[in-house]
């Protein structure tokens, strides 16, 4: 199931907020929408659902027009932020719920039911309430109930933002599997860039209500279009009047590089970061930790910089 | 707070106790002062009685109407804000400080024969004052907010996410407001029902002016009990007294327990 | 549902018509007349009073209801609904048994103001206590024990720390109670034996025009209550914001 955005555009009072954007969404895909707040892509997922109005352009769902089509016709799953479960119902019922929609019959619908719940391993908390759940089980409940009907599109709003840590990073790797596994086309919004390269097949970056860039992460990360795209995915230091990722820098033999005072050394445990300075201008340089460890910087003293 | 504590609570339970308690006590105390046979005997007064089926024949319009009207005026201020809609705000919540007598005398100004509305009405042969539906539509009055500010911020509170989702998963608005809207306000819908029922059983300004006070006719249990006191049967008055009063403690166990209920709604126990 | 609720507007759009049948200056010589003066001047007198007891008593209660811990905290939490629960004129028959002519008290206070101020003390405390109750169960308790921590004694935690966060919703219970108490009339009409120009509440003002024909002078004076009324609210709330704005 292709998306088709055909110039969408939206005000919001005398707002602009999504400025004649136009995408195609390859079937079967997993898109990330990413930018800043504000920059129109909740809204735009929003429009995509058809849970609100926008004032100009098409959506197409797998060719057919749905711009004037209400959001319960469309079959698309939509997950909230806030997942948004139905709190006075167990969570077999939250689940459900699409299909007693569908008048699909009691038996059936248990069975699809349970098989959904083993899928996203809520099987025990069949009969428990959305208020008994930890954050991170909430969300599978709302992604088993979206997929209960069979949606062709899954959209997801910020769904790892309100998890902790932990949770966040096990819930993206599984998240990421289950879409591969089911092959459904999957549109999640983010404004976090590093958990957008990590899910998405391909990115969509939004600036302001505008398209910056379309791509897979690492074309998206190593060929920025704009200055924007270049400073939002990544970290950006100067060197030598240039602009580099960090990583792009490096220590190197006395005679190799041209020599920077060492001002602070950061470490973060995977990577060491070396802040140095040379000509009053202050730059950053990110090792590995068998690079930091080889060379040893130490505060005050003089290094070399070469850029990989 | 450690050493003072007994002190501040003395105080308090003594004047909650004298204030609250006492006459609450005095009530029943009067109720049964000349005994259980006495008592069985006034409740059987014909004029008290005829009140009493009054005041459950209000309550059993009334109530509903003002549920209905409160939730439907509540979902329309939270969903559709517009400068219209919260004039109507508040103006819903007016009742609360204005005077049961100046409500009850602008519905007869209103409603009466020679009034704004009660001309063309009767001319249709529609009569809304000095009778069961004036009574009615003062309880109404009287009641509104009682409804929608439960309602209200309970529906800011939760907001639209759960119906939108609704939506998405292809249920019709009818469905959405029955399965979704209504589950998330079963409570506090509860608690202004509760409300409602003992404003509505215990008005006694507002139906005093607009119902002409016949016995027998438009006589509600509390103009019963005044009219008791005003011609000198007081035991016949406290008897109806202490019937609300029960009612009173009744609707208190039951609000007592609405907001338990929901206390238990917020908090989040894995 | 716009429309609807337009047609509740319709009988305040009477009143008022009533009000100003006869002009402006008929409306204001109804509102000045002697009794009715004296009406509103006992009136605002009781209600502020009542008003001034309920705001320490009412903070005072829902200070031990939800700081404290004591056997019957629950049926005392339950209690203080009563006279939101209980019909007004249940509270005006008891108060008037129970402290007039054959009070079991021997005390007699019908037809005085203090019979007036403790029946709308009754009708109002719970106003004063649920305005502030659920500030105290959220919002204060933490800023409280960090100032505990800090060294400060618990009057001076009261004082400088939980009194200005309640403050706003204090003002709000009290202008609700002293909005409510103005138009007072089953609970109060009883014990203070309605004497004109002595013991005669605005209500029973009201309803004596209206009983007696007058209905525009009623009107006139029931305008002027309910803009006293909207007045105290309004004022209230504004109040309270700019309050609780200053923090």
């Amino acid at each position: 199931m292709s998306i088709v955005l055909n110039n969408i555009t939206k005000h919001y009072g005398a707002d602009l907020v999504l400025d004649d954007v136009s995408d195609e969404i390859p079937s079967g895909s997993l898109t990330a929408l990413l930018g800043p707040s504000g920059s129109g892509k909740s809204t735009l997922l929003r429009i995509i659902a058809g849970l609100e109005p926008h004032d100009g352009g098409q959506v197409h769902l797998h060719g057919r027009d749905v711009t004037t089509v209400a959001a319960r016709q469309r079959n698309i799953g939509f997950c909230f932020q806030d997942y948004a479960p139905f709190n006075q119902m167990s969570v077999f019922d939250n689940v459900a719920y699409g299909l007693k929609v569908r008048r699909v019959p009691a038996a059936q619908r248990r069975r699809e039911v349970d098989d959904l719940l083993g899928l996203v391993r809520l099987s025990e908390f069949s009969d428990r309430y959305p208020r008994q759940l930890s954050g991170g089980q909430r969300q599978r409940m709302a992604l088993a109930r979206a997929l209960a009907i069979k949606p062709d599109v899954l959209l997801l709003d910020e769904p790892f933002a309100a998890l902790d840590a932990q949770v966040g990073a096990e819930m993206r790797v599984w998240v990421k599997s289950l879409q591969r596994e089911l092959g459904i086309t999957t549109i999640l919004v983010t404004h976090n860039q590093s958990e957008a390269m990590e899910v998405a097949d391909r990115l969509v970056i939004l600036h302001r209500g505008r398209i910056e860039q379309v791509g897979p992460p690492e074309q998206v990360y190593d060929k920025p279009a704009t200055d924007f795209v270049h400073g939002f995915l990544g970290p950006l230091t100067t060197w030598m009047g240039t602009s580099y990722r960090p990583h792009d820098l490096q220590l190197c033999d006395d005679g190799d590089g041209l020599s920077a005072r060492v001002v602070d050394v950061v470490r973060l445990g995977f990577e060491v970061r070396v802040v140095v300075e040379r000509e009053g201008a202050t730059t950053w340089v990110q090792l590995t930790h068998h690079e930091a460890r080889q060379f040893n910087p130490v505060v005050g003293s003089l290094v070399s910089i070469s850029a990989r | 707070m450690r050493g003072r504590s007994w002190l501040l609570r003395t105080a308090v339970l003594a004047y909650v106790g004298a204030l609250i308690a006492l006459p609450l006590y005095f009530v029943f105390q009067r109720m049964l002062a000349h005994g259980f046979g006495a008592f069985a005997r006034a409740l059987g007064d014909h004029e008290m009685d005829s009140a009493l089926w009054l005041t459950v024949r209000v309550a059993l319009l009334a109530v509903p109407l003002n549920v209905i009207f409160g939730v439907g005026v509540s979902l329309w201020i939270v969903r559709h804000p517009s400068s219209l809609s919260r004039l109507i705000d508040t103006l819903v919540d007016l009742p609360l400080a204005v005077s049961p007598i100046v409500i009850g005398l602008s519905l007869e100004l209103a409603y009466a024969q020679n009034g704004w509305l009660g001309r063309p009405l009767a001319s249709w042969g529609l009569h809304l004052m000095f009778n069961y539906w004036a009574i009615v539509m003062a309880s109404i009055y009287v009641s509104i907010p009682l409804v929608s500010r439960q309602v209200i911020p309970l529906l800011r509170e939760v907001g639209t996410h759960q119906e939108q989702t609704a939506q998405t998963l292809g249920a019709g608005s009818v469905r959405i407001f029955f399965t979704v809207t209504m589950r998330s306000l079963t409570w506090a819908t509860a608690y202004g029902v509760t409300l409602t029922l003992a404003r509505v059983i215990g008005e006694y300004g507002a139906v005093l002016i607009v119902s002409g006070n016949v016995a027998y006719v438009t006589e509600t249990l509390t103009l019963n009990i005044g009219n008791n006191f005003d011609n000198f049967s007081p035991d016949q008055g406290f008897v109806g007294a202490g019937l609300l009063a029960l009612s009173s403690i009744f609707v208190l166990l039951v609000l007592g327990l609405a907001r338990h209920r929901e206390r238990l709604r917020h908090e989040y126990r894995p | 549902m716009a429309y609807f609720s337009l047609v509740v507007l319709i009988p305040a759009a009477a009143l008022v018509t009533h009000a100003f049948a006869h002009g402006f200056g008929s409306w204001w010589s109804s509102l000045t007349q002697r009794e009715s003066l004296s009406a509103l001047r006992l009136t605002i007198a009781c209600a502020a009073g009542a008003a001034l007891v309920n705001t320490v008593a009412g903070t005072a209660t829902a200070w031990i209801l939800v700081r404290d811990r004591f056997a019957g905290q629950s049926i005392l939490n339950a209690l203080i609904d009563l006279p939101f629960a209980l019909p007004t004129v249940v509270a005006g028959v008891t108060f008037y048994t129970l402290y007039g002519p054959h009070s079991p008290l021997h005390v007699n206070v019908t037809g005085t103001w203090v019979g007036i101020t403790v029946a709308i003390t009754f009708v109002t405390l719970p106003f004063n206590v649920r305005a502030v109750q659920p500030l105290l169960e959220s919002r204060t308790f933490h800023a409280e024990a960090a100032a505990a921590t800090l060294g400060a004694s618990s009057w001076r935690v009261f004082r400088t720390i939980t009194l200005p966060v309640l403050a706003p919703a204090i003002l709000t219970g009290t202008g609700l109670a002293f909005a409510r108490a103005l138009g007072e009339y089953g609970s109060v009409v009883f014990i203070s034996n309605n004497l004109p120009y002595r013991t005669q509440v605005a209500s029973s003002y009201v309803y004596s025009l209206a009983t007696s024909g007058q209905v525009d002078a009623a009107a006139a004076v029931s305008t002027g209550l309910l803009i006293l009324a909207l007045a105290v609210l309004a004022s209230v709330n504004l109040v309270s914001r700019r309050v609780a704005r200053s923090q």
